[in-house]
């Protein structure tokens, strides 16, 4: 195992930090460290040169025991709320890509304060009427029992390229990495399967309360996340500058484009 | 000791598919498009179905069987509820089984308690009472996250059975179906209440909290080798450590067959029905071609190291039962029995001497299978298998099972 374990409300909680300097806390989604990888992938590598970077494992991820109470985002944000508290963390920069993305949101409409700067990677959790999240659990389900091309055209902008290939192959992965991989499905059922999928219908309303600067960034051909989401967010959050689109890149933009993506949330965070 | 419980299972599938079907659809489940139903053809399909179950009535089998699915071709019973009010009204002998109703799909389980107390009222107490959480389909019909699925089934069938057997009113302090005022009305006939029967397959957890309950537990899967003996091991070693024993009439499969003259008869008739049944109706539930949604990470029900187990022994794109090429394959299966009554009589006749099991659901109407030749199979079977698996299994379990009251009914355990 990597990182350490730290204890939130009798939970314990897989913690991976690197580099030094100001916190810039990481919460991530599908395609990610936590929920493939054991440890950092290359994006997190550049951030970590200027940063102190901090990424909690979600509850039920990876090491973090699962939280058997957690029904909806609301949980979510209070189990963070506790995990800031338990690492002194009282302004820091957010960085939440894909589900992650939709936590550090709801995470920031509540407490503005805490953000010095937030960061949307390709972020769920937005009702767009007539743009629906995908449904990445039925995707999950393999095709001729062996086959996940279609989760990773789902997540990635194809799904040949070799980091999709190289994070969901086909056949029988690493038992651990498909471990990891079930688990985060396993925390989307219990956030993100009711209402279909991954939205909180009153986000919206509330993005008006985010008093940080933040960035939206979306890959140029997002099969999970439609890139109307990303337009949402970048219109309805006060403090931001229009939508950053990667080219080139899928869902997972800071997996396919690590060097571009880190670049353009590096300069937003002013490293 | 009674013999063997002979039981007709019906699941209604849609029969009525163009024979390209498989080529040109990717599933059977959930998505199956429904510009595919024909209702000038569908008319009359309920009437013509139930009319078999009254049939099996008639034929003496100890029990019809329904089950509950939604948006397939495999099984028209969104609720099945409402086909056994049909058969309370047609029939008057056999026990009317519900295997079951999927409780987390249902928003209020008083609902389900109360339809079954109405059904075992209006049934004069021929209920057996099925709970079943549902499968993967299901999730995706009714958008039931899956990670607290079990938990708030257990907590459904429990409130249920309170709602049967403890006077009411009184509060249910749940932590999903919370509720302020439960008071049956009606009240179930059969005291101090209706056999519960559950489904599952061979997970230790199920096994264990059937066993704590005195439920009967019923195997759902569909072939039956080595695995069902085992099953059958598994749960009597289960309720040996809740101080219980096993016997013949707490366990239960699911099996088909087809009953002609002769065997080659029998492969003749039965052939067309079968295929519809493994090609189209298990597309999308047991075949790897489409996408199987019965299990897999993307309904992720089960805890994440009882998911790192199953990884252990799993092989991906493993043939499952709709995916068998050939004829012979299919029999190696032993799922669906197909031949003269004397084949069948002995093939069953080693299935329940192997797996000590006295409760045999049996499907007769497979696929597309059109009604006269279902009816001369079920008919074949009760006059010219079930007396043979009967008397047999009788001697069988008098043998193995000696001075054991199996008519004291798990609920009395309460």
């Amino acid at each position: 195992m990597s990182g350490r374990i730290i204890e939130v409300n009798q939970r314990k909680v897989q913690i991976l930090e690197n580099g030094s300097g100001a916190p810039l806390l990481y919460l991530h989604g599908f395609a990610d460290v936590h929920s493939v990888n054991e440890g950092w992938l290359p994006f997190h590598d550049q951030l970590a040169k200027r940063a102190r970077v901090i990424a909690p494992a979600h509850p039920g991820c990876a090491q973090s025991d699962e939280y058997k109470d957690l029904d909806a985002i609301e949980d979510v944000v209070f189990h963070y709320l506790e995990v800031f508290d338990a690492l002194k963390l009282s302004e820091f920069d957010l960085v939440g890509s894909c589900v992650g993305g939709w936590i550090a949101a709801e995470i920031a409409v509540r407490h503005p304060e805490k953000l010095r700067k937030l960061v949307l990677i390709g972020a769920a959790g937005l009702f767009v009427e007539g743009a629906l999240i995908g449904d990445v659990f039925m995707m999950a389900q393999p095709e001729y029992g062996s086959s996940y091309a279609s989760l990773r055209e789902m997540l990635f902008a194809s799904a040949d390229q070799p980091n999709a290939l190289a994070m969901f192959p086909d056949g029988k992965g690493e038992i651990e990495d498909e471990v990891r991989r079930y688990q985060m499905l396993r925390l989307g059922s219990r956030i993100g399967f009711k209402p279909p999928y991954f939205y909180n219908r009153p986000l919206r309303n509330r993005l008006h309360r985010i008093t940080s600067p933040a960035l939206v960034i979306w890959g140029e051909k997002d099969n999970f996340v439609p890139r109307a989401h990303g337009e949402t967010y970048a219109k309805l959050i006060p403090n931001n500058g229009e939508l950053k689109i990667i080219p080139g890149a899928g869902h997972s933009a800071h997996v396919e484009k690590p060097e571009e993506t880190a670049k353009l949330v590096l300069d937003f965070l002013g490293k | 000791m009674k013999p063997v419980q002979l039981f007709c299972w019906h699941f209604m599938a849609y029969p009525y598919l163009d024979k390209d079907f498989d080529e040109k659809e990717y599933t059977g489940w959930v998505t199956v498009p429904n510009r595919l139903w024909n209702n000038s053809k569908a008319r009359g399909l309920y009437q013509e179905y139930i009319d078999q179950l009254a049939y099996a009535d008639e034929l003496g089998f100890d029990g019809m069987v329904l089950n509950e699915h939604h948006q397939n071709i495999y099984g028209l019973m969104p609720s099945p509820n409402l086909i056994a009010s049909a058969l309370t009204q047609c029939t008057s002998r056999g026990k009317i089984v519900i295997l079951g109703n999927l409780l987390p799909l249902h928003m209020n389980p008083l609902r389900v308690a109360e339809e079954y107390a109405m059904l075992d009222q209006m049934s004069n107490g021929r209920l057996i009472a099925g709970f079943a959480p549902g499968g993967g389909p299901e999730t995706f019909n009714y958008d039931v996250p899956s990670a607290n699925t079990r938990e708030k089934f257990w907590e459904a069938a429990d409130l249920i059975v309170r709602s049967w057997t403890e006077d009411g009113p009184f509060a249910h302090e749940g932590r999903y179906f919370p509720l302020r005022y439960v008071n049956l009305w009606p009240k179930p006939l059969q005291q101090p209440f209706p056999p519960v029967w559950i489904p599952g397959s061979r997970s230790p957890s199920t096994m264990n909290e059937v066993a704590k309950r005195g439920y009967c537990y019923f195997l759902s899967s569909r072939s039956h080798g080595g695995e069902t003996h085992k099953a059958q091991q598994e749960f009597a070693a289960v309720l040996e450590k809740h101080g219980d024993q096993y016997h013949p009439f707490r366990f239960g499969i699911l099996m088909s067959t087809y009953v002609a003259e002769t065997d080659q008869q029998a492969r003749e008739e039965c052939e067309e029905g079968v295929w519809y049944f493994l090609k189209n109706c298990l597309k999308g539930h047991l075949r790897r071609v489409g996408r199987q949604l019965t299990y897999g990470p993307g309904v992720p029900y089960i805890p994440a190291a009882a998911w790192r187990e199953y990884l252990k022994g799993y092989t991906p794109g493993r043939k499952l039962l709709g995916d068998v090429e050939n004829w012979e394959e299919l029999e190696a299966s032993q799922s669906i029995i197909v031949g003269s009554p004397e084949t069948v009589t002995r093939r069953i006749q080693s299935l329940i001497e192997k797996a000590k099991v006295g409760n045999l659901l049996i499907q007769f109407q497979l696929g597309n299978m059109p009604d006269h030749l279902a009816r001369k199979s079920m008919k074949l079977f009760a006059e010219k298998v079930a007396p043979a698996l009967r008397q047999e299994s009788l001697t069988q379990f008098t043998r193995e099972f000696p001075g054991m009251n199996v008519e004291q009914s798990a609920e009395a355990l309460h």
